[in-house]
């Protein structure tokens, strides 16, 4: 029996950003358990005001270096929005892949090199090299190459995109170039299901772990949403309008968080890839399906260390899924396009997006000569903090008796699991500008 | 002996850090060349032993200075890796407003007084706190300049990073340039290192590097009327990554030699 | 008859013309590359099909010189855990470009002359000699060309073949063999009638017609009016708006200055040396180790530009550096890089005469000595620290032979992985295969020297520059001056002219040397050797003598050695006075030596510049319109006193 535990785990490795997990534990009552997000405030909100439209996507896109992209992209589509701009099929199309390929990236990389060490015992993949598992590891960084190089190709570089701007592409590949990338999609197909195989032998070492809560993603009749959709929850459906976001994403300040909590009909909701399965999974191109399969994953699934499972489905989906694109792209001709002309005028743009790690909006208002007076972002893992809190507070209970070592590990392991983005949760706040 | 390398990362968005995964299989070759003792992001392990300390991040906080002086103690080497930690990059927008003004925007009445998480000062570079020994530019680092300082490092070299403009670069990939197109660009004036990877792909230099020691500002200046741009959108690029003050001691302040403003 | 007239010429129409240049990409043998559209631009690069291809263009961004000096370029690679598995690139690729302008293939004819010289690179060569240049005769002249008013638009030799347009089909003049064969195995011709000659003709004279940029005087006078005009303010004005990018130096055809980095693999293995543009306009062109900077104005690197293609390749070559592309004059923002422009304002001022006024009359015939790139392996036999700063190495070259060198010269040490760093020879000339430099520690190669163990690899080339000739010394008496590390190159001269076999050429030897204190002098056990030989007069001062140090000899500058010259056993007529030390020494001790009533021409300096290639081609070590590497390092006062740069 434990009585009296103290766990102290300042700046948790192998997530993206700054955060403690904190648990007392007195005569195996739990004193305090706490999620601390103790990341820099780095004031975005403060950045954006007063620039031009055409930076907006710029400055954002520094809000995290792993989900640039789909930053870059949410603030363009906000942009556009208050700007009165139709992108044409051809820029649709490509914004499609380079999101499949953010994805990609962003997947491998917290399955491989964050997640996965945990499911092989070790600290870090470093260790993997020369032992047994080196092969695998191998697989990893190959697909990591894959997805990084689809992204370079498409957006100019990986971080930090350069050709995505408002109204389409400052440059774009050529038809050899695309060609020579769904060849390389094609064949890695193969190394995808080599590495989903090394995974599902070791899957067991995920905590059997459930918690009923809602899960909320975009949702759209035409694809396994990603750009495009419609907000939609697991215990409402699909909202009314993407505008009125507020009503579904309560979010509030919570002291020892430097980044905000939300909710919406419960305590908390999650966000990210197995919010996206639970709600889309019908939608998923068939080899994603059968890797579901392969786990055993199926909708409406509780555990959230299967976000993890669920990145994996999601990562083989896009790859289909980008197949499809080029091959539409090379169909239909690719062209050279100028970024659509426009006028410029006073609104308010809304934004939405899935992004790796879930849902994500910008939402701005423009002045007349296009600057920005008023900004506001809902990011994935904001959303996420809460329910990971009441997640703690379920798992907690069930696992006081064990080693103090398995209760740190399982805590960490479960942050993992929500691949939490934490720079980026740091810090978003409607701000109104005078 | 490999040199003990340690990752340490401040405020930032952590895609300079990234860059070292996104070395692929390359970061193998890496820790057989130095030994990575510490990497919060990638691992578990961690050790205050290490000769070489790698930085991400600006400093924003009285935490963050503390944190900043034990590693510099700590370290023989101190690099300074991305725009944040090199010269303060996006996070220095904010510094037209002092901090107060900010936290009070931002949070309002929240009461976080006393609160060591939210007390925020201004934005400052590495340097502006500590001496930093070598600086890898960029907003994100080029991943070809940070396997050069490495191998230099490890050789026992001093990395040498270029010191004339990005145009030399640029021309040397046979772009347009964008001045030509009516856009208008920092190259002029930002230190070289990137491959002019901006322009190459159809976007103005925004200045992530970075100034030059010796930047020609009037004569950019000067160009600025030729192409029909502003001296205000110019002031206003540079305020980006904070391009102009690479050393704060300098204060690099745009004043014009024509008196026709 | 004009040369074009006993060239064979023959028609092709527009159609067969696309079908040949089709065959072409087809058959794979070579890449097939030609100027194709870039936005609004054009660009030379590999054509996929012939209709890609846009000869009606003006200009491309770059001149074809990408393909035979590229941009970054391969030298060798090497493994650094074997010392010396040192491959040098192999160039294989063969390569037809297609719509060069007679004003770049005029180019490339004067870039032979540079690096097809006595010291021909390798690389370079292979490239012409894999590469068909298949030219076309301007169709839509450039708003900043002038190549017309420079003759430059037409060009009779220089390529394999060269098309013109003559509305509705196509002229190919035949330039050579190979050109002969490509049309006799591709394309479909017919024989060219004397009209269509004529027609041809009549094209060019019109498209000369529509230049609306002309340079005012005939390029035979540019180095009459730049050389009269050194000091003019247009250099001032002018690069007063500089932004020191260079990209007048990157987009020029006749450009071809380098700089050669080092590149290792995270593996710690691998490495290469490559080599990449450099601009002489760029602040750090000249800087050296020591991080001296010898043209830091800007005004004097703009005003170098225009010299070196008006003025100093000119006297070197016979040709005007400059075609008159047109593309300096596009690519600089502030619009000062036009030397259209610059000769136009100077010509209505004065000429001069002169033209060889920075340059030097007296050129050294350097022979062929083959590979230029690549060092031989050396072992290093020993180490003596001399101070605290300054080292001696015994080298000697693994091939056992010597190295062959005169006192005076240099050569460039390898260590791969780090760099190369050029260094004095300071032994004097012997049958061993070994020899000594010294050197001081200032940046990584030679802080690498100072960490290498007996036994271990380095690579040599050289031996590089003139060296002294020392019949100019025999039968009169010498003065050697050294300051600080000068005397490590003098010491060269100094023991092969005081070595037994030699002395008695030579009459009295007097022998000044002055460094900053005590600790900084080297050689003190050789010096009271040389004291011991025949007629030999040494003295020693320094700068400073700190309290408690035990000094007997003088302290004071340099020059305050010369009241101690035994003049009255001098004959200054039948002097030579050899001058080596830091650069702000020359000046005072050269007074010294004058006012001693030595004659200029009997003055020997020794001058450092920033030395890379060692063989006159990458443009770092020019002093005005000469190359330290080849002319120098070793120069007649009388021959350099006039140029401006060599005493700053």
């Amino acid at each position: 029996m434990n009585n009296n535990v103290d766990i102290n785990l300042e700046h948790v490795t192998r997530v993206e950003g700054h955060g403690n997990i904190v648990l007392n534990v007195r005569k195996s009552k739990i004193e305090k358990l706490q999620w601390q997000v103790s990341e820099a405030p780095r004031f975005f909100e403060a950045m954006l005001r007063g620039r031009d439209y055409s930076e907006l996507r710029t400055i954002t896109s520094r809000i995290c270096g792993i989900c640039s992209i789909g930053h870059s992209l949410t603030s363009l589509k906000a942009t556009e929005d208050a700007l009165d701009i139709k992108i044409s099929e051809q820029t649709a199309m490509l914004r499609r892949l380079a999101l499949n390929a953010e994805n990609m990236q962003s997947h491998i990389l917290h399955i491989g090199y964050l997640a996965a060490p945990d499911l092989f015992g070790v600290g870090s993949v470093f260790p993997l090299v020369g032992s047994k598992n080196q092969d695998a590891l191998l697989k990893i960084v190959k697909l990591h190459r894959l997805s990084n190089e689809m992204s370079d190709l498409v957006c100019g570089r990986t971080t930090h995109p350069i050709r995505l701007i408002v109204g389409g592409f400052s440059a774009i590949p050529t038809v050899k170039q695309l060609s020579n990338l769904r060849q390389r999609l094609k064949d890695d197909l193969k190394t995808t299901k080599e590495v989903a195989n090394v995974l599902n032998s070791v899957v067991g070492n995920f905590p059997d772990f459930e918690r009923e809560t809602e899960y909320i993603g975009l949702s759209s009749n035409e694809e396994y949403a990603f750009y495009d959709g419609v907000i939609a929850s697991t215990d409402t459906g699909r909202h009314a309008n993407n505008k009125d976001y507020k009503s579904l994403m309560d979010e509030y300040v919570v002291p020892h968080s430097t980044a905000k909590h939300a909710k919406h009909k419960r305590d908390s909701y999650m966000v990210g890839a197995l919010a996206r399965f639970n709600l889309n999974s019908k939608q998923l191109h068939p080899i994603a399906k059968e890797v579901a399969k392969l786990f055993k994953l199926k909708a409406i699934n509780y555990n959230p260390f299967m976000n993890n499972i669920a990145q994996l489905v999601e990562f083989v989906h896009n790859i289909e899924d980008s197949m499809l694109l080029i091959d539409r792209l090379i169909n239909e001709g690719v062209k050279e396009e100028k970024p659509v002309v426009f006028k410029l005028k006073a609104g308010r743009g809304i934004g939405v997006a899935e992004v790796p790690r879930g849902i994500l909006v910008h939402d701005y208002t423009l002045d007349e000569k296009g600057k920005c007076v008023k900004a506001n972002c809902v990011i994935p893992t904001n959303q996420n903090h809460a329910n990971i809190q009441k997640d703690m507070e379920e798992m907690v209970p069930q696992i006081i008796d064990k080693p103090r070592k398995e209760i740190e590990l399982n805590l960490e392991m479960l942050v993992r699991a929500y691949d939490p983005c934490i720079s980026c949760s740091t810090h978003y706040l409607d701000v109104k500008f005078v | 002996m490999k040199p003990r390398v340690a990752f340490f990362d401040f405020s930032s968005c952590e895609g300079c850090q990234l860059q070292i995964a996104n070395l692929e299989e390359e970061i193998l070759d890496l820790i057989e060349i130095v030994d990575v003792v510490s990497f919060r992001e990638v691992m578990k392990e961690h050790s205050d032993e290490y000769d070489i300390a790698i930085i991400e991040g600006s400093i924003m906080r009285p935490m963050d200075e503390k944190r900043l002086r034990k590693i510099r103690r700590n370290a023989k080497i101190l690099v300074a890796l991305g725009a944040c930690a090199t010269i303060g990059g996006i996070n220095k927008i904010r510094n037209q407003w002092s901090a107060e003004e900010v936290k009070k925007e931002v949070y309002g009445d929240a009461d976080i007084k006393d609160n060591e998480f939210f007390d925020a000062f201004q934005t400052k570079a590495l340097n502006e706190v500590v001496p930093v020994d070598y600086y890898i530019h960029g907003c994100p680092i080029n991943r070809d300049e940070f396997k050069q300082v490495i191998t230099a490092l490890a050789l026992g070299k001093k990395p040498e990073i270029p010191n004339y403009p990005v145009c030399v670069e640029c021309k040397k990939n046979e772009n347009v340039c964008l001045f030509e197109l009516g856009k208008f660009c920092l190259g002029p004036i930002t230190r070289a290192g990137c491959n002019a990877i901006c322009p190459t792909n159809g976007s103005p230099c925004d200045g992530c590097r970075g100034i030059l020691k010796k930047p020609q500002i009037e004569c950019v200046m000067d160009i600025l009327e030729k192409y029909d741009l502003t001296y205000e959108e110019m002031k206003s690029r540079c305020t980006l990554y904070n391009t102009s003050s690479f050393n704060p001691k300098d204060g690099m302040t745009f004043v014009r030699r024509k008196s026709n403003e | 008859m004009t040369k074009s007239d006993s060239k064979v010429v023959k028609i092709i129409t527009k159609k067969d013309l696309i079908s040949f240049v089709d065959s072409l990409i087809k058959d794979n043998t070579h890449e097939i590359v030609g100027v194709k559209a870039k936005g609004e631009r054009f660009v030379f690069g590999p054509l996929e099909n012939a209709r890609e291809l846009r000869l009606d263009y003006d200009f491309t961004i770059l001149p074809p010189k990408k393909y035979f000096l590229p941009q970054y370029e391969n030298l060798m690679g090497f493994n650094l855990k074997k010392p010396f598995d040192v491959k040098e690139n192999e160039e294989k690729e063969s390569r037809i470009i297609i719509g060069v302008h007679p004003y770049d293939i005029i180019a490339l004819d004067q870039t032979d002359k540079l690096y097809l010289d006595s010291q021909k690179d390798d690389f370079y060569k292979k490239r012409r000699e894999n590469t068909i240049i298949i030219g076309v005769d301007v169709q839509k002249v450039s708003e900043r060309s002038f190549a017309a008013s420079m003759k430059t638009n037409i060009t009779e030799s220089g390529f394999d073949l060269m098309l013109t347009n003559l509305e509705g089909k196509y002229a190919i003049t035949i330039g050579s063999e190979k050109g002969k064969q490509l049309l006799a195995k591709y394309a479909k011709t017919a024989a060219a009638t004397e009209l269509d000659i004529k027609k041809i003709k009549a094209v060019r004279k019109h498209i000369a017609s529509q230049y609306t940029k002309k340079v005012k005087i005939d390029k035979k006078e540019w180095p009459s009016v730049l050389v009269a005009n050194y000091d003019h303010p247009i250099w001032d004005k002018k690069s007063d708006e500089c932004l020191e990018c260079s990209s007048c130096t990157m987009v020029c055809p006749t450009c071809f200055c380098y700089d050669v980095k080092e590149e290792v693999s995270l593996n710690l293995k691998d490495g290469k040396r490559v080599r990449t543009w450099d601009g002489c306009l760029l602040q750090d062109f000249t800087k050296i180790g020591s991080g001296e900077v010898f043209r830091g104005d800007i005004k004097e690197r703009y005003r170098h530009r225009f010299f070196r293609k008006g003025n100093y390749l000119p006297e070197r070559y016979g040709f005007i550096a400059c075609v008159g592309c047109g593309r300096c004059g596009t690519a600089c923002l502030p619009d000062i890089a036009d030397p259209c422009d610059v000769i136009n304002e100077l010509s209505h001022f004065e000429r001069s005469d002169d033209t060889s006024r920075f340059f030097i009359k007296e050129k050294t015939e350097i022979k062929d000595k083959g590979i230029i790139h690549i060092p031989r392996v050396a072992t290093l036999k020993r180490k003596e620290k001399l101070t605290s700063m300054e080292m001696l190495f015994e080298i000697e070259l693994d091939d056992n032979k010597p190295l062959n060198h005169k006192p005076g010269q240099f050569v460039e040490v390898s260590i791969f992985g780090i760099g190369e760093a050029p260094i004095s020879v300071s032994s004097a000339p012997s049958k061993s295969p070994s020899f000594e430099i010294v050197v001081r520690k200032v940046g990584n190669v030679t802080l690498k020297l100072f960490e290498m163990s007996v036994g271990d690899k380095l690579g040599i080339r050289g031996p590089f520059g003139n060296g002294f000739n020392v019949k100019n010394l025999e039968k009169k008496h010498i003065l050697f001056t050294s300051g600080g590390l000068g005397i490590a190159p003098m010491r060269s001269l100094i023991n092969h002219v005081l070595d037994k076999d030699n002395r008695k050429k030579f009459k009295d030897i007097t022998i000044l040397y002055g460094s900053k204190c005590p600790d900084d002098i080297l050689f003190m056990d050789e010096i009271e050797e040389w004291k011991k030989v025949d007629d030999v007069q040494c003295e020693l001062t320094v700068d400073q003598c700190a309290e408690g140090e035990c000094w007997t000899g003088c302290t004071g500058l340099i020059t305050t050695l010369f009241p101690r010259i035994r003049l009255d056993k001098y004959d200054s007529k039948n002097t030579i006075a050899v001058v080596i030390g830091p650069p702000v020494m020359y000046k005072f001790v050269i007074q010294c030596l004058l006012t001693l009533g030595i004659p200029e021409e009997n003055i020997f300096v020794s001058l450092e510049r920033r030395m890379k290639c060692g063989v006159g081609k990458c443009g770092h070590c020019q002093i005005n319109g000469v190359y330290v590497c080849k002319e120098g390092p070793v120069f007649n006062y009388s021959q350099i006193k006039n140029l401006p740069e060599a005493f700053e």
